[in-house]
């Protein structure tokens, strides 16, 4: 308990109480190249995270020890940040002056005098050059490395059988959509249901995608499962009755607006928007 | 004449005791290897059998199987173009556990750091406890082995297949992935010279994992005509899994109707994407209908089914078909 309470303290202290970065600073940049030999496909593990964590345990360490008055391995947790700190900062050139060896020597002796007010105080420098980076960093690291990217992503339309771009193929199922919606305004309900078919047949074609970046099947509940069906059932049905009820249409259509294409795109574009601008 | 009669009887003693220690050797080997001690056995051990090592090492003695598992999809699993360009160059972390597998034990598998080109092989089958376990009780006197039931039922498989195997396991059909994909041939496990002559003959199963051809008789085909409509049905009759089955591949079976009028005009068409991934495959033993309206006098309907594995971008036609009303 106690030592999850210490660790959880440190880390929201390197993560939270401390935000040196201002509002007008917020820059989402793409990270520097060298950063890449540290993640897949370059990398068969990810060694910079790996390398956090080895970084965040010496220093968790420290103060875990000192509580437990275990002076004999405060000293080795104090001696392995040092050097852990000092191969990070030789790891991406770029990023070399986030780091401060004298903030981290000062550290390790601060907690090599067992005293556990002397070490908190101290440890404020160092968590400072931890805090800066991540929140510089962090957003633009896992955008880059931890999300996969649409732009990579072909679909094969199922009108043509051609393989498009993801982005052109949003497009054409945005074209399909207002093919069901501009016809039904118009009280073309021959043209709309023939739109619908084509459009349905599009949508339908996005459960293909999920599957390439998720391994389990249960994502599809969502945007593409039971509450799609729905929607286009009830829009079949109006299509196709003597005398379509607007009311019924154009809920089904919000529902799908809805449920379907925006809540797929609140989860799903944000990052897509940063790795649009990258990749340009 | 003397000398050559007892060279002749020399050869024959020697072919004697030759023949009775074969066939010791051969008692002892296949029906009771327990009597040979440990010690005896450290001599014919080979280390680096234990060391995880390619494929290749195996088949010094195992090539049959090993030849076989050369023509499978298991063998490049992670060198296969299709699954690099899903995988956005293997970088996606989520897609390497069961495409380069540590090793096989019943659930989903970690991801192995070495000898990744070699996808889904023997090692990662069957290799753990520093033994290779397989189906069988016996001696292999290059390495240790370990006999374990899991090696034919179908939960062995679906460590990966796992949506495959839960689809199965719906059916209460009792014949098992193995039963279908690894079919057992009578043979021998080893093929290296003199040494595989040791051991009796025993069921081996096909190491290419059988895929890629549904016959006539697993999905039938039945259209017909309804008043304004046109019908078609698709039932699986005999495969215990839907048709086309994946678990992150995008195998498909694509039905094409065109409808003619008397001028022989192609009038209308229409088209079914039957895939797992869009949940619309053919479920085991269950007709599936599939029913169009016809605005326009038909006289004749051209039906065409095709079949695009997970692995490729090809298609290839399984039926074809003309049905006039
Ligand atoms: C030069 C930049 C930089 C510095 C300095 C830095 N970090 Fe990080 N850290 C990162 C980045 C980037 C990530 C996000 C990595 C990712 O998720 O792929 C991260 C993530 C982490 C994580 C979370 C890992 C996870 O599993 O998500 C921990 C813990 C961490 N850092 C600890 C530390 C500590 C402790 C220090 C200081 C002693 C430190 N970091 C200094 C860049 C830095
Ligand atoms: C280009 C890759 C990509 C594609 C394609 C994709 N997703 Fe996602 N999705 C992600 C990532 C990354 C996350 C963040 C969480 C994660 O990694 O699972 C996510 C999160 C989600 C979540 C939030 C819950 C969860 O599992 O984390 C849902 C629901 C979801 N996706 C559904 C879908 C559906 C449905 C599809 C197909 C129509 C789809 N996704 C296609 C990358 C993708
Ligand atoms: C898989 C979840 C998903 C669903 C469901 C979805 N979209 Fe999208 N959509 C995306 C993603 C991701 C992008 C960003 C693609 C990119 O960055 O190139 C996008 C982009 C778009 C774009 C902009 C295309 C461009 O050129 O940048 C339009 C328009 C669009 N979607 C319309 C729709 C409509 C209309 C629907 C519903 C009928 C819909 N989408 C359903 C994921 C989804
Ligand atoms: C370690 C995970 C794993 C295990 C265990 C496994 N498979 Fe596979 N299997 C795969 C993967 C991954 C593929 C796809 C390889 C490729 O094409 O890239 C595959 C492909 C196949 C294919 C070819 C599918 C096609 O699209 O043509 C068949 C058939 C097959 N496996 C049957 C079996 C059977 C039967 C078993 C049990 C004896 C089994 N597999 C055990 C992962 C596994
Ligand atoms: C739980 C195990 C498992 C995981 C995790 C997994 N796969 Fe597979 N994959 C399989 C199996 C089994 C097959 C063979 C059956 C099929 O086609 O789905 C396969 C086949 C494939 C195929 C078709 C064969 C080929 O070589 O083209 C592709 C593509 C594929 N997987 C991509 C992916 C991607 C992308 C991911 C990550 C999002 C992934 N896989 C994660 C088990 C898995
Ligand atoms: C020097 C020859 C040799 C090599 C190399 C070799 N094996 Fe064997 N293996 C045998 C013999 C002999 C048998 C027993 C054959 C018999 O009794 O019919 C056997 C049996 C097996 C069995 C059956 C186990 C059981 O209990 O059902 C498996 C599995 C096996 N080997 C896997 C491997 C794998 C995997 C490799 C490569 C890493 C390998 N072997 C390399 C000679 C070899
Ligand atoms: C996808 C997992 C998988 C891979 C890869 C694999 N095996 Fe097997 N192996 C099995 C299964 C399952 C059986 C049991 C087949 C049966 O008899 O039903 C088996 C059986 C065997 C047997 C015993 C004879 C038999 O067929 O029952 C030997 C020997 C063997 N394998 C060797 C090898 C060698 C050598 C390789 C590599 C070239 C290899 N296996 C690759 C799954 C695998
Ligand atoms: C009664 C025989 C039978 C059994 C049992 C069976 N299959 Fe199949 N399976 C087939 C046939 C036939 C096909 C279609 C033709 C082909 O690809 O070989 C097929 C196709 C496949 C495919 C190819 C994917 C595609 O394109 O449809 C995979 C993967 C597969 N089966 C895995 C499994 C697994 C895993 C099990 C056990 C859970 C299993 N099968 C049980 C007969 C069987």
């Amino acid at each position: 308990m106690s030592f999850l309470r210490i660790l959880l303290i440190a880390a929201a202290f390197i993560f939270i109480g401390i935000l040196p970065v201002h509002a007008k600073d917020m820059i989402v940049k793409e990270p520097p190249k060298s950063l890449s030999k540290y993640y897949p496909p370059e990398s068969k593990q990810p060694k910079w995270i790996q390398q956090m964590h080895k970084m965040s345990t010496h220093f968790g360490g420290i103060f875990v020890n000192l509580k437990e008055k275990d002076y004999e391995n405060v000293d080795v947790h104090a001696d392995r940040l040092v050097e852990e700190y000092k191969k990070t900062s030789e790891m991406v050139p770029e990023w070399e002056d986030y780091f401060d060896i004298k903030a981290v020597e000062a550290f390790a002796a601060a907690a090599k005098t067992h005293d556990i007010a002397k070490a908190g105080k101290e440890s404020g420098g160092l968590g400072k050059t931890c805090g800066k980076c991540h929140a510089e960093q962090e957003i633009s690291v896992w955008a880059k490395f931890h999300w996969p990217s649409f732009h990579k992503i072909k679909v094969t339309d199922p009108i043509s059988e051609k393989e498009v771009e993801f982005d052109d193929y949003m497009g054409s199922i945005s074209t399909s959509f207002k093919g069901v919606t501009v016809n039904f305004g118009e009280g073309q309900y021959g043209r709309a249901a023939k739109a619908l078919k084509v459009f349905k047949s599009r949508y339908m074609e996005l459960k293909s995608t999920c599957s390439k970046c998720h391994a389990t099947q249960d994502v599809k509940r969502f945007y593409v499962g039971q509450d799609a069906d729905t929607s286009f059932a009830g829009l079949s049905q109006e299509l196709n009755s003597e005398k379509p009820n607007p009311e019924k249409f154009w809920k089904n259509i919000g529902l799908l607006g809805k449920t379907g294409c925006k809540h797929c795109h609140l989860v799903h574009r944000t990052n897509s928007f940063i790795q649009k601008v990258w990749e340009q | 004449m003397r000398r050559s009669s007892q060279i002749f009887d020399l050869i024959i003693g020697v072919g004697l005791i030759g023949v009775s220690g074969f066939a010791m050797l051969y008692f002892l080997v296949n029906e009771r290897f327990e009597w040979i001690p440990e010690q005896v056995l450290e001599l014919a051990r080979d280390p680096e059998i234990l060391k995880r090592p390619p494929a290749k090492k195996c088949s010094e003695c195992h090539k049959i199987i090993y030849e076989a598992w050369k023509d499978s999809r298991h063998s490049i699993s992670w060198t296969s173009e299709t699954f690099i360009e899903a995988s956005e160059n293997r970088s996606k972390e989520k897609c390497l556990p069961c495409h380069i597998p540590q090793s096989v034990q019943g659930e989903k598998p970690s991801p192995r750091m070495d000898l990744r080109d070699e996808g889904i092989y023997c090692v990662s089958c069957h290799f753990i406890d520093n033994k290779m376990q397989g189906p069988y009780d016996l001696l292999a006197p290059p390495h240790p082995t370990f006999r374990n039931p899991d090696y034919v039922r179908s939960n062995f498989c679906g460590s990966c297949h796992q949506k495959t195997f839960k689809e199965w396991k719906a059916t209460n059909v009792e014949d098992t992935c193995q039963d279908c994909h690894m079919p057992r041939k009578k043979s021998r496990l080893t093929q290296k010279a003199g040494f595989n002559l040791l051991h009796k003959k025993r069921w081996v199963g096909d190491h290419r994992f059988l895929h890629g051809e549904i016959k006539e008789k697993d999905v039938v085909m039945e259209p017909g005509w309804e008043e304004n409509f046109f019908i078609i049905s698709l039932k699986n009759q005999t495969i215990p899994h839907f048709v086309p089955t994946a678990d992150n591949g995008d195998p498909r079976l694509y039905l094409y109707i065109k409808f003619f009028n008397e001028a022989g005009e192609e009038v209308d068409n229409a088209k079914e994407i039957i895939a797992p991934q869009q949940e619309t495959a053919l479920p085991y033993n269950k007709k599936m209908r599939y029913r169009y309206r016809l605005f326009d006098k038909i006289i004749k309907a051209e039906v065409q089914l095709k079949y695009q594995p997970a692995w490729s971008k090809e298609k290839s036609t399984l039926r074809t078909e003309t049905v006039f009303r």
